[in-house]
């Protein structure tokens, strides 16, 4: 099972969890609909619309409203560190959760005990707890932008909001020497998906690809291309495919969708999504 | 031990010094109405300043915690992150599309329309506020926008403000030419 968890800005959305489904417009776990807008619902959106083309199994979502206060974020941590060893889960995606350092130690606790320890993915704020709680090596993928790459490679920043003047201001050219620092430190996943101008896959601290083209500026600006990326490539890698493949076509795939709409900073993320399948295949054929 | 944590294994990464105990204790009871996660401690060294009693609070957090303090009433000398330096990021970069720009402050993005001052997008970030504010802020003139820090309660919240301020800026200063 490919299991993402996070939370939605839907005020009264209890803990729901089950297979989901995506109608082009909203997620549907439980007969819930969530909105198809920036963040986990995004990222769920893309993995579902993969996951179809690919012809894998349907994504199982564990997901809650939470507006900031972290209430429906501590639901989500503490179900899956009481459950997880339970369930059968082969990919973990975890996301949008208010980072809370102790209860991410739980949940990588409740992965170890698990009869097979599922690969494990993190992004957005999932990402940073992690690398704040010094947990980063025991994940299997990070998938940061360069701003969270430059976290990352920052050894005192507990938040990106915290990184040093002189991290923030690489550009991606400076790629490479971030993603250096980061595995040095010790503050890297296994593997890791650097998304920008110039999308970086990288494995075990060695950079094993670029992907460049084609070229969608726009793209950085729309709310959620991030966490399409991350959805495209967790549903890639449940697939069965490797981790350098999943991660090129991601990336690229991503790009295309973006290029196929003529993307531009006012197109919305569901816009993308809807892309996806057409874009992806055609790779897959 | 007269103050003995009674949340054990809470990490929260940051820190908020006051002058007085008084202060320390008043402050904590505000954050605690708002069922804020906080433990009392002593600064460590390095930080010590004004009395012997601190707060550990979930630095994350620190947009909605200020906010609580203040309408508690509550004093504090300053908040401080347990390891790096303390500041916050306030550099900005700007990304001129065309008919739109974008700013970008830390790991937020705010992209608001040159002729409409409306926000077309809200990107970056990763805690749970985010989806919520761009859901709140999308298509509406920033003119009549709240601050994302008197709404938001993350640090990503904070730098989605220091974006949000920044485009108000850049957009008044085209509007009055």
């Amino acid at each position: 099972m490919l299991l993402i968890c996070g939370t939605v800005p839907v005020d009264d959305l209890p803990l729901t969890a089950g297979e989901v489904s995506f109608n082009g417009e909203h997620i549907i776990v439980n007969d819930r609909k969530v909105p198809c807008t920036q963040g986990t619902a995004a990222l769920i959106s893309a993995a579902c619309a993969t996951a179809a083309e690919a012809g894998s199994r349907a994504p199982h979502a564990l997901i809650v409203g939470d507006n900031g206060n972290g209430r429906g974020s501590r639901q989500i941590y503490e179900y899956v560190a009481g459950n997880l060893p339970r369930l059968d889960v082969d990919h973990l995606v975890l996301h949008y959760m208010l980072p809370v350092m102790g209860l991410m130690r739980k949940i990588c606790a409740a992965a170890d005990n698990c009869p097979r320890r599922p690969v494990l993915v993190a992004d957005a704020a999932a990402m940073y707890a992690a690398k704040a709680a010094g947990l980063a090596p025991r994940f299997d993928v990070f998938t940061p932008d360069l701003s969270e790459l430059a976290f990352l490679a920052d050894p005192e920043a507990s938040h990106p909001a915290y990184v040093g003047k002189h991290l923030f201001g690489c550009e991606i050219a400076s790629a490479p020497e971030l993603v250096r620092a980061a595995y040095k430190k010790g503050n890297c996943a296994r593997s890791l998906l650097v998304k920008g101008a110039t999308d970086y896959i990288v494995d075990e601290g060695e950079i094993i690809g670029q992907v460049t083209s084609p070229d969608v500026p726009g793209l950085e600006a729309i709310g959620g291309t991030g966490d399409t990326i991350t959805g495209i490539l967790a549903a890639l890698l449940h697939s069965g495919m490797t981790f350098r493949d999943a991660a090129f076509t991601a990336a690229w795939v991503n790009r295309m969708a973006g290029s196929c709409i003529n993307a531009t900073p006012a197109t919305r993320i569901r816009q993308v999504v809807e892309a996806i399948p057409k874009v992806l295949g055609a790779v897959i054929k | 031990m007269l103050f003995k944590s009674k949340n054990n294994g809470f990490e929260g990464g940051g820190i908020i010094l006051f002058d007085t105990v008084e202060d320390a204790l008043r402050a904590e009871k505000a954050l605690k109405k708002e069922n804020f996660e906080t433990k009392l401690v002593a600064p460590p060294p390095a930080l010590r300043k004004g009395c012997d009693l601190a707060l550990e609070i979930n630095l994350v957090e620190l947009a909605g915690i200020e906010r609580a303090l203040r309408d508690g009433g509550a004093q504090f000398m300053e908040v401080h992150p347990l390891k790096g330096g303390g500041d916050l990021l306030e550099i900005v970069k700007v990304t001129d599309f065309g008919t739109a720009v974008m700013v970008k402050a830390g790991n937020m993005k705010l992209t608001f329309d040159k002729a409409s001052g409306s926000v077309l997008n809200i990107s970056g970030g990763g805690c749970p506020d985010i989806p919520y504010l761009h859901a709140k802020m999308a298509d509406r003139p920033l003119t009549e926008l709240p601050r994302p820090r008197d709404v938001g309660r993350t640090l990503c919240a904070l730098m989605l403000d220091r974006a949000f301020v920044e485009s108000l800026e850049i957009w008044r200063k085209e509007n009055l030419k």
